[in-house]
This record gives structure tokens, sequence and C-alpha cells, in this order.
């Protein structure tokens, strides 16, 4: 029973490569750095100028106000569509990954779990495998629990933590 | 020679002639002034994943099974944190936005961790 070496080995190995791959094809180029320092400059200027503004400012400066904040909103749409190819391609190459990793250990038991899980849980930790040894563990089950630990782990120690709880943008929307 | 340079790894000399601690220096170092929230927010997060694996392990070798060993991770994980943060380093909760945060901080991923480490050790050592 070594299958549980697959699921810890994909996320150590094979993960911070894609990750890889998608910061230099995406994260590295011009267009990306240029959209991503238009939207911070324009964000603290935003910021600025919404703290001096009275109650009593007229119309002309409320307009320049909402003119920025358009201005931003584009500019933060661009910026998702850049993100949301490489989003794309890291989810198609996992899902491949995983529908190849599936297939192979289709119903066999990877690991014995130390506990019986929840009965709504069992669907995921038994799926596709016999009998009624609910402590028998799928690969599913033990790949999604390895994908919110190992590269989580993984992200948070790529990423350059910004605020309370948050991490870098860059790197936080990768994990699935 | 390596002594001195090993030193200076773990502080740094101020323009002002003050001393400025590393990071782990500082969690070893009880109420020490964390300048900056991210910081010793991320010495919670890793003080956790510590504390998962090596609880991790225990369980799986001992072995203990069942959902007594969920709830007693749940308990040291919360408590030690606690203890740590509220005791040792005395950090003024409300600034992290209270001691929820301060618990919450990592604790899903630690558990997702800490499963992780017992299911390996409990296969590997009893079914292998």
């Amino acid at each position: 029973m070594y299958g549980w070496i697959a699921p810890i080995l994909l996320n150590i190995f094979v993960a911070p490569i894609l990750l890889g791959i998608t910061w230099v094809l995406v994260y590295r180029t011009e267009k990306y750095k240029r959209l991503k320092a238009e939207v911070e400059k324009q964000s603290k200027k935003l910021e600025k100028k919404k703290e001096t503004i009275t109650e009593s400012a007229g119309r002309q400066q409320k307009k320049k106000i909402e003119r920025q904040e358009e201005k931003l909103k584009n500019n933060n749409r661009d910026l998702s569509m850049v993100r949301m190819k490489s989003m794309f391609a890291i989810g198609f190459c996992f899902t491949a990954l995983m529908g190849m990793f599936n297939s192979i250990f289709d119903g066999r038991v990877v690991a014995k779990l130390p506990f019986v899980p929840l009965s709504y849980i069992q669907g995921l930790s038994h799926r596709n495998l016999l009998g009624e040894d609910y402590t028998d563990c799928s690969f599913i089950f033990l790949y999604i629990l390895c994908t919110m630990s190992i590269r989580q782990v993984s992200l948070h120690t790529l990423s350059k933590p910004q605020s309370a709880g948050a991490r870098s943008d860059e790197v936080k929307w990768t994990a699935d | 020679m390596s002594n001195s340079s090993k030193r200076k790894e773990e502080s740094h000399l101020l323009m002002n002639g003050g001393v400025k601690q590393s990071t782990w220096t500082k969690v070893f170092n009880s109420k020490a002034v964390w300048e900056e929230k991210d910081e010793f927010l991320d010495v919670i997060y890793w003080l956790r994943q510590i504390i998962a694996v090596i609880l991790g392990v225990i369980w799986g070798v001992a072995p203990l099974k069942g959902f007594l060993g969920i709830a007693i991770f749940c308990v040291i994980n919360a408590g030690v944190l606690y203890v740590y943060f509220s005791s040792f380093q005395q950090v003024d909760e409300e600034e992290y936005g209270g001691t929820w945060e301060l618990t919450k901080e990592g604790f899903m991923t630690s558990f997702a961790l800490f499963l992780v480490v017992w299911i390996i050790f409990y296969t590997a050592l009893h079914f292998d």
C-alpha cells in the first residue's frame, strides 16, 4: 500500500513546477508588470483624492473621481484577463494529471485512515472502493488533503505577506 | 571569525546603534516587540504547521485512532498557540483583530497537514 506516495509527490514536485512555469510565462511579462504598476498607482491616487474631497466638492471633482474609478476598473479587468489565461492553463494541467492518476488508482486503497470519516465525507474518502470498511482511503481524498496542506504551505512560502491573513495576489489565486 | 559572522546573522545593527532581532530570535524571546503585524502572523502560521507535523507523527506512530485524536489535536493546537501569544508574547490581541483571528490563522492548513501526516505514518507503520 504505497499509493499514498503519489498525491504527496504531485503536490511537492509537480505543483511548484507548474506554478514556476506560470510565473515565467505570465508574471514576468512586461505587459503584466506594467498593468500591475498602473493599477497600484491609480489605486493610491484615487485613495488620496477621496481622502481630500469634502462634501461641498463641486460636480467636476466628483466626475473626475468617477472617471478615475472607471479607469481603475478597466485596468483591473485587463489584469484579471491576463491572470485568467494562466489560471485556465494550470487548471487544465492539474485536471489532466488528476484524471490520469485517478484512473491509475481507481478502485485501489491507497492508505488506511486512523478514523472513520463522517458519513457525508465517506462519499469522497471511500470513492469507488469495494467493501464497507470506511477506513479505506481513496486516492482522491488523500490528494485533496495534500492540496489543502502541502500546496498551501508551499504557496505561503512563495508569497510575500501583505496584510493579516492575505497573501500576494500573484500566488494566492493559483490555489485550487 | 565564524562566531562573529553567526552573531551578525542573528542581529542586525541599526543606523542609530540599536539592534534589530531576527524573527526566529524573537520567537523564543518573551514579550518580543513585533513591529510588523504580518511578521507575527507568519510566526503563528508556521508554529501551527510545526505542531501539526509533530502531532501527526506521534499520533501515527502510537497509533492514536478515532475522533479523539482529532479532538486532542484541535485542543493542543489552539491551546498551545493561545498560551504562546497571550502569555508568552503578551501581544495586544485587538491589534490583530481579536483572539479569534489569531486562533484561526493557518488553522485549516495545519489541520489538513496533520491529517496527511497522521494518515501516512499510520498507514506506513501499521499496514505496509
